[in-house]
């Protein structure tokens, strides 16, 4: 009797083989386990949902527990149908019920290929495997990634640099990341995301954020290459990157005198010279700084040197102007203007020039004066006292 | 010397302490007759009218002056800081609300009045009262009577236009509660002096009429016939030259225009009463940079501003000294014109 109830399930489960090739494995008892797609590519964190149908084909009700067999370490499944947890399903003769099986891939995994099965238990010798197969298709890390887009950027010194960064939450746990980078000293960052300046972000485990930073060197940088580390960590997790800022100098150009004292005296039809001091106020250097001066018509002014071939950032040199005022200039105050100029930058210094006129006149109204008292003495003299 | 050479023994020393004791006794002598003349002049009832006449003039120019200046200052918050940057304080002496001339124009117009009737009867009157002769005979020369006479007019003068303007400026001090700059007060002090020295040339040349004419009266009708002409028509005659000369359609060029516009101002130059414009205005304006006709080539540039003093100065330095040259001019013609005269020949 028995030989022949094992032969009968033995045929059984071969018609039953036969008839789902390659899926419905090991049965027994009129109870089934099928879906369609058994073995599926993962990346870690991610959750696998498989729709599994269990077919009862005994001509009573069957209840069917089920449990999972040869799953990793850290893994978890749960079993549901209509959207309920489910521990036992009771299934009417010859007919089917549809769960969903849904494994939990940890993030922290490696890659390779894993293979469980789900077992399904039904009453009396009624039972069920259905093995998958789940291919891991990359390294699962548990931590947390930055990456910038363009970590290169090249500006002047006034310019601002943005870089835009993705922070990627790889861990099981939301995490709240402090950003920070080691700029030097004078260096301005600021850290945004979504449009917000912010110092710290919350990210959903598994979620990504994009977070852009603006860098603002210091004032009167050198033209240099400046990589700036920045760092998103908490207390269990850190990412860093590295940023990169290519410096190419600023320009500025200035023109006074050694004291500053931006005002002076002339005689009408007389020279004047005035020292003149043009510094590179920039970062890089000038190359060919011309010098001129606007002065009042037929004023002349001349210089040693009408132009600077280069000038070094930082340096400054003397130049000598000579302003000639014409005869004919009335007394008072006069503007004139000496520029120094390149390509790149341009200043001025405003003078003011108080023009004197000669003594010479008065000179000769004195000597007049003069002569007309000596002409009463005389006649003092010749008339007087007789 | 040659009482020297008359008497070798006396010794040098007894020589000159004698020259010592003529000298001071002749300069007590002059500084006596000075005390005389200056007594005389603010005792008589002309002068003491005509210095009333001033005073009232100046005062009254002074409230019209000081009631438009404070009605600009009411207006105005930093009312202190303005008057720092315009001079407000010279202003006492050329604003009017035209309702009486400025302080100037009274000076300009009364100031020659006042020399001319110091001066126009000075010897005359002593000649016809017969006092010159009387007075000749005391031992002293006899250009201390001319001499004497001018500087008690000129030390009279001086007294009364520095009380003036030491007036006016405390009056301004009190009622606008502003006080002056140091350069404001060197530019009423400097404008003290012209007026001094204007008044002067009219006194003298009211000195040289009462040499030269005998009666007071033709002396007094010349010197006032020659302030009418310098005052109304000289600058009549000036304007009807300068139509013919700067007809428009005569000049060729713009040097030929500067040149004619010099030219009539030249002309115009010739009278005191200009001289004395162009100066005060020149003073007591600090923001008159030029006299002469100005081209655009020597304006552009230039930044509106006040000139210091000592430019101010050099720019009415000609002015200046065609005044107190005519003003000494006159005085040595009427020396030499008294000196020559026959005193007792009434």
């Amino acid at each position: 009797m028995f030989r022949k109830f094992t032969s009968l399930t033995l045929t059984l489960l071969l018609l039953v083989s036969f008839f789902f090739t390659g899926n419905g494995v090991k049965a027994a008892g009129g109870l089934t386990l099928f879906t369609p797609y058994s073995g599926l590519s993962v990346t870690p964190g991610e959750t696998l949902t498989y729709d599994v149908t269990v077919i009862n084909s005994n001509s009573s009700i069957n209840n069917v527990t089920f449990d999972v067999e040869g799953l990793p370490e850290g893994w978890d499944y749960t079993i549901s149908a209509s959207g309920n947890d489910i521990r036992q399903l009771s299934i009417r003769e010859n007919s089917e019920e549809n769960i969903r099986f849904e494994i939990n891939v940890p993030l922290e995994v490696e890659k390779a290929d894993y293979s469980f099965q789900l077992i399904a238990d039904g009453s009396g010798n009624a039972y069920a495997e259905l093995p998958f197969l789940t291919t891991v298709s990359e390294e699962g890390t548990f931590q947390s990634e930055l990456s910038v887009e363009q970590a290169n950027l090249e500006g002047h010194a006034d310019a601002t640099f943005s870089y835009s960064a993705t922070l990627r939450n790889r861990t099981a746990d939301q995490q709240t990341y402090a950003l920070s980078a080691g700029a030097q000293e004078g260096w301005g960052v600021q850290f945004k995301a979504d449009g917000n300046n912010v110092t710290s972000v919350t990210i959903e485990p598994g979620a990504t954020k994009d977070i852009s930073i603006d860098l603002t060197p210091p004032n009167n940088i050198q033209a240099d290459t400046y990589s700036i580390p920045i760092q998103a960590s908490t207390n269990s997790t850190s990412a860093e990157a590295n940023l990169e800022a290519v410096i190419t100098g600023s320009y500025g150009v200035s023109i006074s005198t050694p004291e500053g004292n931006l005002s002076t005296d002339i005689t009408a039809g007389k020279e004047r010279t005035v020292d003149l001091v043009v510094e590179n106020t920039g970062t890089a250097t000038l190359n060919d700084i011309s010098i001129s001066a606007s002065t009042p018509p037929n004023w002349n002014a001349e210089f040693d040197s009408n132009s600077l071939a280069t000038l070094e950032a930082g340096d400054s040199k003397m130049v000598k102007a000579t302003l000639t005022a014409p005869d004919d200039a009335i007394a008072g105050d006069y503007v004139t203007t000496f520029t120094a100029e390149t390509a790149e930058a341009s200043s001025d210094a405003n003078f003011r020039v108080s023009v004197e006129t000669s003594t010479w006149w008065g000179i000769i109204g004195i000597v007049i004066i003069l002569i007309v008292i000596g002409g009463l003495y005389y006649i003092f003299r010749t008339y007087g006292r007789r | 010397m040659r009482q020297a050479i008359k008497n070798p023994f006396k010794s040098i020393s007894l020589l000159r302490r004698e020259a010592v004791h003529e000298k001071t006794d002749q300069m007590y002598a002059f500084r006596a007759m000075v005390r005389k003349e200056f007594t005389d002049y603010i005792t008589s009832w002309r002068i003491i009218i005509l210095l009333v006449l001033i005073l009232l003039t100046c005062v009254g120019s002074l409230y019209t002056a000081i009631t438009t200046i404070q009605d600009a200052i009411d207006q105005n918050e930093n009312a202190s800081q303005i008057a720092k940057d315009s001079f407000l304080f010279l202003k006492l002496f050329t604003i009017s609300d035209g309702t009486l001339p400025s302080f100037i124009t009274f000076v300009s117009f009364l100031g020659p009045l006042l020399g001319v009737a110091l001066g126009f009867d000075a010897i005359n009157s002593e000649r016809n009262k017969g006092t010159l002769s009387r007075l000749m005979s005391q031992p002293i020369p006899r250009d201390y009577v001319l001499n004497a006479k001018f500087t008690a007019a000129l030390l009279l003068n001086t007294v009364l236009f520095f009380s003036l303007g030491l007036l006016v400026m405390s009056l301004g001090i009190l009622i606008l509660g502003i006080p002056p700059t140091g350069e404001e007060f060197l530019r009423i002090f400097c404008f003290l002096v012209l007026c001094i020295a204007y008044i002067a040339f009219w006194l003298n040349l009211g000195i040289l009429f009462s040499v030269r004419f005998k009666q007071p009266a033709t002396s007094a009708l010349a010197a006032i016939a020659i302030w009418l002409f310098f005052n109304l028509f000289y600058n009549m005659i000036v304007q009807l030259l300068a139509k013919t000369i700067l007809n428009p359609a005569n000049i060729t060029s713009t040097a030929d225009a500067v040149s004619k516009q010099g030219l009539v101002l030249n002309l115009m130059r010739l009278s005191p009463n200009y001289l004395f414009t162009e100066s005060t205005n020149t003073l007591l304006s600090p923001t008159v940079r030029t006299l002469g006709p100005l081209t655009v080539e020597q304006s552009a540039g230039a930044i509106a501003g006040p000139l210091p003093l000592s430019q101010s100065l050099i720019l009415i330095w000609p002015q200046l000294t065609g005044l107190i040259a005519s003003t000494f001019i006159c005085f040595a013609i009427s020396y030499l014109l008294f000196m020559r005269q026959e005193i007792r020949s009434k």
